[in-house]
């Protein structure tokens, strides 16, 4: 039955993702103008005289001038045999610069979700259990602070802090003898200590709602019959809480990983920006500011891929965790 | 800067005394690391590496000593040409570092013909690429034929052609000399030259980069497909780069005459750049040590220019002047100068405006066409500015009224064009206006066109480039509604910007800065439209580029402006090259196309206070470029 469900769902995921590569090819090709107005700008500012010609020239050998449905076509098929297209703006393979960014991305996000998690499943919990207590009202508190807080602010704040207290760097995820070193066991362990931050702060945000969530979900099954009863034929509080009331509870969370990894991942843009994190954000915004469309597009693909990775994920695991629901 | 004199052709003078091979007797020393180097047989002793001839530098403040990383910051994606300024243009000439005349580089020293069409370079003899083959006179040829002259990678830049559109001619006399002829006088020829975009004729090396050209390898496309690349133009570029793109410092095996080569290079997703010292590097200094002083180049990239700023206070930066240079933020760097161990120095504006107001005298809707074609509307403009209140509040009191053109401090200075119509006078703005037809006004108290239609325009700008000219806008706008003149700021993206208004000329007006003292190299697009920043006529300076095939054909006296134009750059003659600018000037002056607010603004750098031989002040420009010129290969720390 559950095997069944799965097959469905991942026959399906094929047709969506050439829909949703067809929708992010439209949009990085929305904007007017293309790579090489961009080109011309740029060379125009350093007062290089541009020169149509050259422009034409370029974008003929880059197909820039043929019809989308041309272009697309083109993209798609190299995609699919794991050809990236070229990057304009660095004159290199799409598939050399993405993989390593996108990588630290997902990483900075498992940490970022685990992170909340781990803080926002016992506040909700406590603050559930004991409604109106100060813990509650502190906790409540300190989480809607930091959904309030713009996370770049917060970034600033504590890098300025860094520097000018402690003298420190706090930007980054690698220390300088580790940036081009090849993974070891040291590069990790440094990894580990840069993330910090950034997930701190990404957490702050992300607590807050996670907290109010699983409080709300709980108090609803607290007083239902169900619990009485348990409670009644002499269950444990402990058990009893965690066994029944949490375990419904916890269903928004998990129906919620499918948009997590997307939403951390372009959620988390500014913060690297400000920080210098060498994830997707930033070479995935500046990929689009020089409308640089095959390294924007591979991004976009990717980020696509992974939310329906994440959707197929949640539903599974809804499905395991909560009987109730029907493989239809 | 009181040396500012663009004599540019004082190089016709120079070619003798830097003939001398002063080096002839020196003993030379080299960096510690590549002593060793040598003893265990790596590595050439350092006398076969510099050559015969090498380029005897005088540091500006002594003999420095060897070690050390120099760091300074590169914020996000494209900003190659930071790198560039800071490892340096290695052409055949170069400024001197008071940006007054151009003076041998790569080329030992260089002959000009008394008619300005012939040019000969002498190369250094013995010299190396950084990978230790040699570079000779066949370097250059590759360079001219086989890639700039046969189009090869683009069309041949315009600054390779006689005035009359025929390409220059190149010959090889010897190994270690080279001839560019042209059919017409080409004074301003050296100081294109000296600039980062006249690096072509020693861009590539021959031995490295024509294997990825099918003329040179049959196979290439072997290497192609190797390398996952498009076709052999693009492997060409990630392998050898272009003078301005970042694939230049993406490959750390391409050979480079420049003092520091990459080791880790500028890719995309790289988090930093570092350059280590080139062992073949051709500059030694008065006591024969080679340079560089200091090992590496070390440049953290960050995303944000806030991020750069606090790596400056926190001491982690050791050179800079991109990126940190806005008026904004020098008070917090004045603040931490103590913490961060660093000190400013200061970074003039070559000369001109901050930001000029270009009206589209090319309009395409033909009522609001005539009415800025009229002298007394933008005569209007100008004294309906108060241009105290706007150098008060946006420029925070830095800045002096100015029209354009160079500073009184500069050969170049027109007194008429630089400070006519510049008192704010709001009665006589009105009265012009109201005597031009604009008289009457709507219900909102703004004056109508003729035709009864609102008066209407908009001010196209880039927010990000120059941060206070959106100020600066905004305050126009305000004085400009109380002489019922309805103007509207236009921020744009930059590549929006170039689109609407240097391409297809939709603008109704564009500002921009008016950085210029028309010395050689320099073009004078606010006095005459020969160029895509002169947004007051772009047709026009369609019509001049194409020789009349494209654009729209100027009237009368920007014709003789563009004619006298062409005599200027033909002119090798300084004196001669002036007075001609200043008959320019003369007509730009009567036309008052343009007008401006303010002087150029002053900008500034940090450096740090242990490091040696850095300049108290040096000129801020891309052509120049800032701060190459001061040699950063003589920089040391002093312990």
């Amino acid at each position: 039955m559950l095997l069944a469900y799965v097959v469905r769902r991942l026959f399906w995921s094929i047709p969506f993702f050439f829909a949703v590569s067809l929708v992010a090819f439209a949009l990085i090709e929305a904007p007017p103008g293309d790579y090489m107005t961009t080109f011309a700008a740029t060379l125009a500012q350093s007062g290089d005289i541009v020169d149509q010609e050259r422009l034409d020239a370029l974008r003929e050998r880059y197909g820039l001038d043929q019809p989308f449905v041309v272009q697309y076509w083109k993209w798609i098929s190299g995609v699919v045999r794991g050809d990236f297209g070229i990057s304009f703006e660095w004159q290199q393979p799409v598939s050399d610069l993405i993989w390593e960014r996108m990588a630290l991305s997902v990483i900075l996000a498992a940490a970022t979700l685990l992170f909340t998690w781990a803080i926002a499943f016992p506040i909700g919990i406590y603050s559930a259990v004991r409604k109106y207590s100060i813990g509650d009202y502190f906790f409540s508190a300190l989480g809607f602070i930091g959904l309030s807080l713009p996370n770049f602010l917060l970034g600033l704040v504590l890098m300025y802090i860094a520097v000018v207290h402690f003298g420190s760097d706090v930007s980054g995820l690698f220390s300088a003898e580790y940036q081009q070193a090849p993974w070891s066991w040291g590069k990790v362990v440094d990894l580990g200590q840069h993330l910090l931050i950034p997930v701190v702060i990404l957490g702050t945000s992300a607590t807050a709602s996670l907290i109010r969530i699983m409080r709300a979900n709980l108090l609803d099954e607290l007083y239902k019959p169900y619990v009485t009863t348990a409670r009644a034929k002499g269950l444990s509080e402990w058990r009893l809480l965690v066994k029944y009331p949490v375990r419904l509870a916890l269903n928004p969370f998990v129906s919620t990983i499918g948009w997590a990894f997307p939403q951390l991942v372009s959620g988390s843009v500014i913060i690297s920006y400000v920080l210098s994190l060498p994830t997707a954000g930033p070479l995935l915004l500046q990929a689009l500011l020089a409308q640089d469309m095959f390294l924007a597009g591979a991004f976009i693909l990717l980020l696509c891929a992974l939310s329906i990775i994440g959707m197929l994920v949640s539903d599974i695991l809804l499905a395991v965790i909560d009987p109730r629901i029907r493989y239809r | 800067m009181k040396m500012r004199v663009a004599s540019h052709l004082a190089i016709a003078l120079a070619l003798g005394a830097f003939a001398l091979p002063a080096s002839a007797q020196m003993t030379f020393k080299e960096a510690p690391a590549l002593a060793t180097q040598v003893r265990e047989n790596r590595l050439p002793a350092v006398a076969e590496r510099i050559g015969q001839e090498p380029e005897v530098v005088t540091p500006r403040e002594g003999v420095g000593r060897y070690g050390g990383q120099l760091r300074f910051g590169l914020r996000g994606s494209s900003d190659h040409n930071n790198i560039l300024r800071m490892v340096g243009n290695m052409g055949l000439v170069r400024w001197d570092p008071e940006y007054t005349k151009v003076i041998p580089n790569v080329a030992k020293s260089f002959e000009v013909s008394p008619d300005g069409k012939v040019f000969t370079f002498h190369l250094r003899r013995g010299m190396k690429w950084s990978d230790g083959k040699p570079f000779t006179a066949d370097d250059v040829m590759f360079n001219m034929q086989d890639i700039v002259l046969a189009g090869a990678l683009s069309p041949t830049p315009p600054r390779y052609q006689s005035a009359d559109g025929t390409p220059m001619t190149v010959e090889k006399l010897d190994d270690v000399t080279v001839r560019m002829s042209f059919s017409t006088p080409y004074g301003d020829f050296l100081a294109e030259l000296a600039s980062p975009l006249g690096q072509h004729p020693v861009l590539y090396a021959r031995h490295y980069c024509s294997q990825f050209m099918p003329k040179f390898n049959p196979n290439v496309q072997a290497l192609v497909t190797e390398a996952r690349a498009t076709d052999w133009q693009n492997l060409y570029m990630q392998r050898c780069g272009d003078i301005e793109i970042p694939a230049r410092w993406g490959n750390v095996a391409r050979p480079t005459l420049d003092p520091w080569i990459a080791r880790e290079a500028y890719v995309g997703g790289a988090t930093r750049v570092v350059m280590e010292r080139n062992p073949y590097f051709w500059q030694v200094d008065t006591a024969g040590n080679q340079l560089p002083y200091v090992d590496q180049l070390v440049a953290p990239i960050a995303q944000d220019v806030e991020s750069l700023i606090l790596d400056a206070i926190g001491g982690r930066i050791d050179f800079q002047l991109r990126h940190l240079d806005a008026p904004a933020n020098r008070p917090v760097l004045a603040q931490n100068r103590q913490r961060g161990g660093y000190d400013f120095f200061k970074a003039p504006t070559p000369g001109g405006t901050n930001m000029v107001i270009n009206l589209n005298l090319t309009h395409k809707n033909p009522e609001l066409r005539e009415l800025f074609n009229k002298k007394d509307f933008r005569v209007a403009l100008s004294v309906g500015m108060d241009r105290k209140e706007i150098i008060d509040t946006a420029l925070l009191g830095e800045g002096v009224p100015w029209q354009n053109g160079p500073h009184e401090d500069h050969p170049n200075f027109h007194k008429r064009i630089a400070t006519q119509f510049l008192e704010f006078d709001a009665k006589k703005a009105n009265e012009l206006l109201d005597k031009i037809g604009l008289d009457k006004r709507g219900s909102d108290g703004m004056r109508l066109l003729p035709s009864g239609r609102p008066l209407k325009f908009r001010i196209d700008v880039i927010p990000t480039v120059q941060p206070e000219h959106v100020d600066m806008l905004q305050l126009i706008e305000r004085q400009w509604a109380r002489i019922g003149i309805d103007m509207d700021v236009n921020a744009l993206e930059r590549t929006f910007f170039y689109e609407r208004t240097s391409n297809s000329n939709d603008h109704d007006a564009a500002v921009w800065g008016g950085q210029s003292n028309w010395a050689p190299g320099d073009i004078p697009q606010q006095i005459v439209p020969v160029h895509h920043d002169s947004r007051w006529g772009i047709p026009w300076s369609f019509w001049y580029k194409s020789g009349g095939k494209q654009g729209e054909e100027p009237p009368a006296s920007v014709k003789e402006r563009m004619k006298l134009y062409d005599e200027a750059r033909a002119t090798v003659d300084p004196d001669k090259r002036r007075a001609i600018l200043h008959k320019m000037a003369d007509i730009a002056a009567d036309e008052f196309e343009v007008f401006s607010v303010s002087q150029g603004l002053p900008t500034y750098g940090i450096s740090k206070t242990n490091l040696k031989n850095t300049p108290k002040e040096i000129v801020n420009s891309w052509y120049f470029p800032t701060p190459a010129p001061a040699l950063v290969q003589t920089f040391f720390w002093a312990n």
